[in-house]
């Protein structure tokens, strides 16, 4: 029984200190980006090392709460021997932050009761509650508790006529008409509604284009070229040579 | 005669094929403001880019009835730039990559101020020709460019212009070389963004026609 106790102690000290290196290692790059990137960093990031940091210590909660985890409180750390001598293996598994087991580090590293300002303020805090009545308590909670709820309904049911001018804005004035975007997209692409020729407007598209492509029949001289737009050049070619042979553009 | 200087982009046997991927769609003008509010936001941080463009639609009618088409634009803030030659082919149908954007061939030339008067020689005759003016937004490799679009009342006077809607046309683009798939997925992202003041989609200009 002894032996299973003391083994599962063990075990689970080890898992422990392997979870708080972790967060120790997380916790070292990010105080080293914060001093040495800061010009570069970008709050995503800062945020991504604070998740990385809660999600740690969320680990090492649930660590510490496992049905396995024997109570650490149990068990009580005497040091049985103080030297003011520096200790160079205590200095090489601390990495050099404890060089002395000392009386000085004795109160920080072994406390288990809270610091003695802390111990104040909880000791004032507690006389204060036990000075507030029983109904004044129960009241203070019952308005705190329709305060969360409020805010959470707020939070999870975003609800329209919570700001009647957005939503008005919303509802009642689009922000884009897809007509007018057919109308554009057809301007710019193949002129409808922009030939010379003068249609009234985007309702006979169809003639357009044509109109403008009469004269141009008599002069064009095609070689052959297939119906796709991309493989004229050969055609352009053709062109050029008639053009020339009868308009003589070079004077030269 | 001493030729102007133009800066032309080498067009050599090997270039390479540049594909134009494009998500359209409009703003009404109510909107427009906050619109441009959230691309300043989401786009690369520059001074905004205004623009007054005047642009002319060039047809080369075939004996087969599908016809060439070319388009030159200039602009009218700036007119000593040189005008800028634009060549678009069919729409690309069918890739499973690209089935998110309009992906066409394209291929863009500077022109001298010229351009109109060679073009007519070579037989092209202008069909159409409007006038856009607006903002440009940049955010990597993707373009946004909002523009109110004019028709030319006179043709060759760009002062006289008429708006053609009460929206401005709102085009999402980028300009990458074939075979790349990932373009239209970023623009997709992007334009999810733009929801729901701007509904930007792929619209297929051959369906659109009759």
């Amino acid at each position: 029984m002894q032996q299973r106790e003391e083994k599962q102690l063990e075990a689970s000290v080890d898992l422990l200190i392997s979870r708080v290196a972790h967060l120790k290692n997380a916790l070292n790059n990010f105080i080293y980006k914060l001093e040495n990137e800061f010009e570069r960093l970008a709050w995503p990031s800062v945020l991504d090392n604070f998740a990385l940091v809660s999600g740690q210590l969320n680990t090492i909660n649930k660590l510490l709460r496992n049905e396995k985890t024997p109570s650490f409180r149990n068990q009580v750390i005497i040091p049985l021997e103080l030297s003011p001598d520096r200790d160079d293996e205590l200095a090489k598994l601390t990495e050099q932050r404890v060089p002395v087991f000392s009386h000085e580090i004795v109160p920080d590293h072994l406390r288990t009761k809270p610091d003695p300002e802390v111990e104040e303020m909880e000791k004032q805090l507690s006389a204060e509650a036990a000075r507030l009545g029983p109904e004044a308590a129960q009241k203070q909670i019952q308005t705190l508790n329709k305060l969360c709820s409020n805010l959470l309904e707020k939070l999870n049911n975003p609800r329209e006529d919570r700001d009647p001018e957005s939503s008005a804005i919303r509802q009642s004035k689009p922000s884009f008409n897809p007509t007018d975007t057919l109308a554009l997209v057809g301007a710019v692409a193949f002129g409808k509604g922009l030939s010379k020729c003068r249609p009234p407007g985007p309702g006979a598209p169809g003639q357009g284009p044509m109109m403008g492509g009469g004269p141009t029949l008599q002069q064009v001289t095609i070689g052959g070229a297939s119906g796709q737009p991309g493989k004229m050049p050969s055609s352009i070619k053709t062109n050029i040579k008639s053009a020339s042979g009868s308009m003589h553009p070079y004077n030269r | 005669m001493e030729a102007p200087p133009v800066s032309v982009m080498p067009v050599t046997g090997g270039s390479i094929n540049m594909m134009e991927y494009l998500l359209q769609g409009s703003v009404l003008d109510q909107a427009l403001e906050s619109l441009l509010h959230r691309l300043r936001g989401l786009c690369d941080n520059m001074e905004p880019e205004t623009f007054t463009d005047h642009e002319l639609v060039y047809l080369l009618k075939g004996q087969q009835g599908n016809p060439f088409i070319l388009r030159a634009r200039h602009s009218l803030s700036h007119p000593a730039a040189p005008w800028h030659l634009r060549y678009l082919g069919q729409p690309e149908v069918g890739d499973k990559g690209r089935q998110h954007a309009l992906v066409r061939n394209c291929l863009d030339v500077s022109a001298s101020h010229s351009l109109p008067d060679v073009l007519n020689e070579m037989g092209f005759r202008m069909d159409h020709e409007f006038v856009a003016n607006g903002h440009v937004f940049r955010r990597g490799a993707l373009k946004v460019v909002v523009s109110k679009l004019s028709r030319v009342l006179v043709p060759g006077n760009t002062e006289n212009t008429e708006r053609l809607s009460l929206s401005y046309l709102v085009e999402l683009s980028v300009l990458a070389p074939a075979g790349q798939d990932t373009v239209s997925e970023d623009m997709r992202s992007f334009a999810e963004q733009l929801k729901p003041l701007v509904h930007l989609e792929k619209i297929d200009p051959s369906k659109q026609r009759h």
